[in-house]
């Protein structure tokens, strides 16, 4: 495998020039690794509905760690069932705290599909296996798929090509006295590959902000996962409607200048180990320590793979030679730049290409995430609020965006009325407010006026918006599935977010004693409630019973849901197209009659599909990514 | 045995000369097994003897006696109990269990257990109870199938019928639409209403019988926030808050132009999964799958 990253720069160059995915078919039927299982009673028959065994994770139970809550694991014991997580081939019981790179049951499945859909089944089995396992070395993932070696290898190149895997050399702990061994591991990114359902929303803002040209680019881009610049360049020489060199680096830059596309991080970064302290340091930094969690692995290898922020979007140094006025860099800055990129990349690959490695482009998900998060929250205020709290909303996000540093910020950074004014009248329908209406509508927001006239400064609470907007979406759910009644009562344990007792919750929603229990039983067995019994010792012994909304687990269990649906319109869009394939491959002229209108059944369908799909992904987003 | 009470009373209703015969025998039965019963009236002593051929003469004789031993024996059993509502001890102690519980009202099991009575006895007590209309049954709506006696002189408490918004253990939802209905049109008038305005209106309209207290208003309004038809601010002071002092809870209507179109439908809720009481069974090659779905289908050939 260590041949692996020398030839890395020409095999990224050759897949580029590929039009289309190589489609792998696979022999036998694949074994699907479940291990967000459910051990109830429909659940022990469902793998004789599948067709194939349920495996549950391949980690032994006694490493997994301890649960952080009791009660909700006696909970789910008491329905008879358990759930768990594995990340990175931990068994986590749920309830236990979350890591930051947990993946649910259905999000795998649908990263799998999507892969598949796009690069063929060799390459969603590869993918499924590090979602599913952790981070793993060549060697386990030959094992786990039991694919060929040559065929792990190039799925690999493929997905690390289109950023759904990054690699990183990690030093194995060896006995004493033997050289340290630097093994290479592949993690898998989740986040990017689910992006793959959400390009047609990242070319609309490419389209709407930076128009046609560049949207050409970024297609470029998005198909290939990662270009150089010659492979743009190329590429739209190769287009009917070419336009010149210049054109398209004009259009390349406004693309950088806008943060839509960022420099490829390190193909395969090395993870130093951890530096060990002395006992005496630790005292120092206990309290340090625990206030900040460690990172894990992966966190750290994406870490160090990534760019340094001041050359993340930045062109490459030939360019800026000869437009490092315009920039406004010295030419010292350049030098130490050259060495810092010099030192990304190994001598031997430099010596061997004979040349400079060309630098790879790839699309920031970062920034468009943070555009749909900002669109989110306008578009709920405009909504609830009224178009003028979304006009003055939009105008401090447009005006605050360039200094938000991480993607989810629970508050905008501050800005002066006169600011946010100037912003405001700019925006279509703005220009007929003033001062006052603009304040009202801040006050709206949430924000409060403060009382003396001096520094008048406001910041949003976006942490507020993104919350308000997923508990509608839950209680929307609770009603269509249980009714007015359970959506008062689940309202009313949301809102309180602490534990109430059965007639309390009757007596405030003005539901029969008998109907409240049923209520809150069945919500109780879907996972939506938490129970806890308390038994009170006095002349006669009562058992009280107690109820509340855990929004964390709940959390969890509707983004599966939500990823079980997402592939659920997937699957009917395909199924859909394959009922009515011989329809599809007729010329328009013959499509008369019964034909036309199975045709126009067919669209109609399609447009109902696919909407509810950019619907639903909004959602997704706002429980996943906001 | 059969108790000499017994036997006055069938004494006190014979008619014919054979039912004489059988208080007879009756009264031989007793003489069998218990003590002869010291000599009391005439008309027993007469009633003991061999059978004769009785005239009228003797059945009016026999009568007269009857009634007086009627009386004698009547005046006997109230001695002892002295008892101003005419209660036996059985009676009076059930009385008494229930009276404890006050406004609480007590079940007829925790009566036999307290009073170690049989069935019986506390069955019939509490029937001669409820005829006296010395107690009356309430439903205790946390368990409605056991029955529940409580003295006439309390009412019951809130725990055991539920408040005022419950009548016969059930949950009187009439009367809930209607001040709900009634808090809306307040709120509808005044665009932007606190808690003691629509109180106040309430009260106003005298819709109801009962005095309609500030508590139940809050409950009602916050039922209706619950369900989504208003919402709960806080004054701002400016605009339609200017009556309003800063910081006081008010209610209102959502005047979001969204939510004025209709109650916005969250994008999972809005397709059939969303609704699917079937989801966790749904795989993609499993019976219940996206591609053999009813409820797709259904949705599918709606015509949009």
């Amino acid at each position: 495998m260590g041949d692996f990253c020398r030839e890395y720069t020409q095999i990224s160059l050759k897949a580029s020039e590929a039009s289309t995915p190589i489609r792998h078919k696979t022999q036998g039927r694949e074994a699907a690794v479940v291990y967000f299982s459910y051990s109830s009673a429909h659940k022990r028959s469902a793998s004789k509905l599948l067709g194939y065994p349920l495996r549950s994770a391949t980690k032994p139970k006694e490493e997994k760690p301890p649960l952080v809550h009791s009660s909700y694991s006696s909970a789910h014991k008491a329905r008879r069932e358990e759930l768990w997580f594995t990340v990175g081939a931990q068994h986590i019981p749920f309830g236990a705290s979350p890591q930051p790179a947990m993946v649910s049951q259905y999000g795998i499945k649908l990263a799998a599909y999507l892969i598949s859909s796009s690069y063929g089944d060799f390459c969603s089995k590869v993918c499924e296996c590090l979602l599913s396992r952790g981070t793993l070395t060549l060697a386990q993932i030959i094992r786990f798929t039991e694919l060929s070696r040559e065929n792990v290898i190039n799925c690999l190149r493929v997905l690390i090509h289109q950023n759904c895997v990054q690699a990183f050399s990690i030093q194995q702990e060896v006995a004493f006295g033997e050289a340290p061994k630097i093994v290479t591991q592949y993690m898998a990114l989740f986040d990017n590959t689910i992006h793959k359902m959400r390009f047609p929303k990242f070319m609309q803002i490419v389209l709407e902000e930076l128009g046609k040209d560049c949207l050409g680019i970024f297609e470029g881009l998005l198909q290939h996962g990662r270009l150089s610049l010659n492979q743009i360049i190329d590429r739209n020489m190769q287009t009917p409607d070419n336009s010149d060199v210049h054109a398209v680096r004009e259009s390349f830059s406004r693309l950088l200048n806008a943060r839509f596309v960022e420099r490829c991080p390190a193909p395969e970064p090395f993870l130093a180990p951890p530096e060990e302290e002395t006992p005496a340091k630790k005292r120092g930094t206990k309290s340090a320590k625990i206030a900040e969690a460690p990172k894990t692995i992966e966190q750290r290898a994406l870490a160090t793979a990534s760019p340094m922020e001041s050359i993340r979007f930045l062109m490459e140094i030939d360019t800026l030679r000869g437009t490092s006025e315009e920039k406004g860099m010295e030419s010292h800055d350049i030098a130490t730049l050259e060495e810092k990129w010099k030192q990304d990349f190994s001598d031997a690959e430099l010596s061997s290409s004979g040349k400079k490695k060309e630098i790879l482009w790839r699309v920031n998900f970062e920034e468009f995430v943070r555009r749909l998060r900002h669109k989110a929250c306008i578009e709920y205020v405009r909504i609830r609020l009224s178009d003028q709290a979304g006009i003055v909303l939009s105008a401090i996000l447009e005006l605050t965006r360039s200094s938000e540093t991480r993607l989810k910020t629970d508050k905008s950074a501050s800005m002066s009325i006169n600011d946010i004014y100037d912003e405001v009248i700019k925006k279509d329908g703005g220009l007929g407010m003033d001062l006052e209406r603009v304040r009202a509508s801040l006050v709206q927001l949430g924000c409060q006026i403060p009382t003396t006239g001096i520094d008048e400064t406001y910041s949003i609470d976006l942490k507020n918006i993104i919350e308000l907007a997923q508990n509608e979406e839950v209680e929307s759910v609770v009603l269509k599935r249980y009714g007015r009644e359970a959506y008062r009562i689940f309202r009313l344990l949301s809102k309180s977010g602490r534990l109430l007792e059965t007639d309390k919750i009757s007596d405030t929603t003005f539901v029969e004693k008998k109907d409240t229990l049923k209520i809150l039983y069945k919500l109780w067995k879907d996972g939506y409630l938490h129970m806890e019994k308390v038994s009170v010792n006095g002349p006669k012994q009562t058992l009280f019973l107690l109820w509340e909304v855990d929004k964390e687990s709940l959390w969890v269990r509707v983004l599966d849901e939500m990823y079980h649906a997402a592939l659920n319109l997937r699957l009917r869009i395909t199924y859909e197209q394959d009922q009515e394939k011989e329809i599809l491959q007729l010329p328009t002229e013959k499509l008369v009659g019964e034909l036309e209108k199975r045709y126009k059944r067919l669209r109609k369908v399609r447009i109902i599909l696919e909407s509810s799909l950019m619907n639903l992904d909004d959602a997704l987003m706002l429980f996943h990514d906001f | 045995m059969v108790p000499r009470e017994a036997i006055e009373v069938l004494l006190s209703k014979a008619k014919t000369v054979r039912d004489l015969h059988l208080v007879r025998k009756k009264r031989e039965k007793e003489c069998v097994f218990s003590p002869p019963p010291p000599p009391s009236t005439t008309a027993v002593a007469a009633a003991a003897k061999p059978p004769i051929l009785l005239t009228q003469r003797h059945l009016n004789t026999i009568g007269e006696g009857m009634s007086r031993s009627l009386e004698i024996s009547s005046f006997k059993r109230k001695r002892p109990e002295a008892d101003p509502l005419g209660l036996i001890d059985a009676e009076r102690a059930i009385l008494n269990a229930i009276k404890s519980k006050k406004d609480l009202g007590i079940w007829v099991r925790d009566i036999k257990q307290e009073t170690k009575l049989t069935d019986h006895v506390v069955n019939k007590s509490l029937k001669s109870l409820l005829t006296r209309k010395l107690i009356k049954e309430v439903v205790n709506i946390q368990n409605k199938g056991k029955k529940h006696y409580m003295s006439v002189e309390f009412e019951p408490s809130k725990e055991v019928s539920g408040g005022v918004w419950y009548v016969d253990g059930n949950l009187d939802k009439e009367l809930v639409n209607v001040l709900k209905q009634l808090c809306l049109r307040c709120i509808r008038v005044q665009k932007v209403a606190t808690l003691e305005r629509v109180h106040e209106d309430l009260k106003k309209q005298h819709v109801v019988n009962f005095e309609i207290s500030i508590l139940q208003v809050f409950e009602i309004l916050n039922s209706m926030v619950l369900d989504n038809e208003i919402i709960e601010v806080k004054s701002t002071g400016l605009g339609e808050y200017y009556s309003i002092p800063i910081g006081t809870v008010c209610y209102r209507f959502d005047s979001g132009p969204g939510v004025a179109r209709g109650l916005k439908v969250g994008a999972f809720a809005s397709i059939p999964c969303g609704a699917c009481p079937r989801i966790s069974l749904c795989t993609p090659d499993g019976i219940i799958s996206p591609s053999t779905c009813v409820y797709y289908t259904k949705w599918l050939n709606i015509d949009f």
